[in-house]
């Protein structure tokens, strides 16, 4: 079978938020069982910076998707939280509910504004988030509330899709075109929850497949958005998995 | 939603910079839910915690087992940490709402998962 290629796009300049609301938050809504079924084994650059915490450690894991994270390290207390509204309640499809039914602690907040207590965490983690953010402001922004929220001298892990994605093919990819949609494929046997599907193209519905939008970042793009924040001090970085991340603490 | 996620959150309402903390708990509904005992977890969280909230926020379900202040030999007094575990760890909050005590704006939990998400102009 061969894999989803992605689509180059142009972004908004203007109703950013509405953009995002139609080409991430609908669609993850959609496919969010799915989804949560594919998404249980850890990277291992994630696994080994949780197993590296000292135990009784307190994080936020923002955009936990569903919460696969949350307990890799039984000894750490981590909060999730991710962006999906709760349109009915304790239906599996929302993925803050598949972190609940987890037995872990999730919350529905966006990104960009957390509702945590300055400088509070011992570290927090961003997994596949920043890159579903349209423009440079907004993806500034969601990296600053990460360094808000953590003390001083406590670090922050940010995962990103990277421009240099070994399951693109060359022939379909465009490398200079960093957004993009990407295609989702629901299988048979999953279905799309109601509410949401009513809501997307309805050709698109019938073929099962969602396209969710992301901007791929380039090698050394995440690095020097983090340094631009001037709130932290990168301490390790690299490429992992077809992503790009950054390990940076607090000053 | 339990009480320790409670003691780490404050309202982020634009501009609502003080006084914002710790919301408010009205109209809940609360379940015990047994969490297995760890004494290391505990002491390592102690410190974390805003104590004066989280005594005042137990006090508003019900709970007044907490000391006004943290013993001075909490880290060995096995019947605080347990007091301690009984109201962070196993204390959920499953319904109600969380007002902020400056601006009064509502945050609704339902089904144990509290909704933070503010309107455009809130932000």
């Amino acid at each position: 079978m061969s894999k989803p290629q992605p689509v180059a796009v142009s972004t908004p300049n203007e109703n950013e938020k509405a953009y995002e609301e139609e080409h991430v938050h609908k669609v993850y809504q959609t496919i969010a069982s799915h989804f949560s079924d594919t998404r249980y084994k850890p990277w291992p650059v994630v696994e080994n910076f949780l197993n590296s915490l000292t135990p009784g450690s307190i994080g936020a894991d923002v955009g936990c998707g569903n919460g696969k994270y949350i307990g890799v390290n039984p000894k750490l207390c981590i909060l999730g939280s991710d962006r999906y509204r709760i349109l009915v309640p304790k239906q599996s499809s929302n993925l803050i509910s598949i972190v609940q039914e987890r037995g872990f602690e999730g919350m529905v907040c966006d990104a960009l504004s957390t509702p945590y207590r300055d400088s509070t965490f011992d570290f927090a983690i961003s997994i596949a988030v920043i890159h579903h953010f349209s423009t440079p402001e907004r993806r500034l922004v969601a990296i600053k509330e990460l360094l808000r929220i953590v003390k001083p001298g406590c670090p922050i892990l940010i995962f990103v899709w990277a421009l240099e994605q070994s399951k693109f093919s060359k022939r379909n990819f465009d490398r200079t075109q960093q957004d993009v949609f990407v295609p989702w494929t629901l299988s048979a046997s999953a279905k799309p929850s109601a509410e949401a599907k009513d809501d997307l193209d309805s050709e698109d519905a019938s073929k099962q497949i969602y396209q969710r939008y992301y901007h791929l970042f380039a090698k050394g793009e995440l690095d020097e958005l983090i340094v631009n924040t001037g709130l932290a001090d990168i301490t390790s970085s690299g490429y992992d998995r077809d992503n790009h991340y950054v390990i940076a603490i607090k000053k | 939603m339990r009480l320790i996620t409670h003691n780490m959150l404050q309202c982020h309402v634009k501009n609502c910079n003080d006084n914002n903390f710790p919301l408010r708990l009205e109209e809940v509904e609360v379940e015990l839910v047994e969490a297995d005992f760890q004494a290391d977890f505990l002491r390592n969280i102690l410190g974390k915690l805003e104590w004066e909230a989280l005594v005042n926020t137990a006090v508003q379900v019900g709970n007044t087992s907490l000391p006004a202040t943290i013993p001075d030999n909490a880290a060995d007094n096995e019947e605080f940490l347990k007091v301690l575990h009984n109201a962070l760890l196993e204390t959920h909050i499953q319904s109600g709402n969380m007002v902020c005590p400056n601006c009064q704006h509502v945050y609704p939990v339902k089904d144990g998962i509290p909704n933070m998400l503010l309107a455009e102009h809130e932000i």
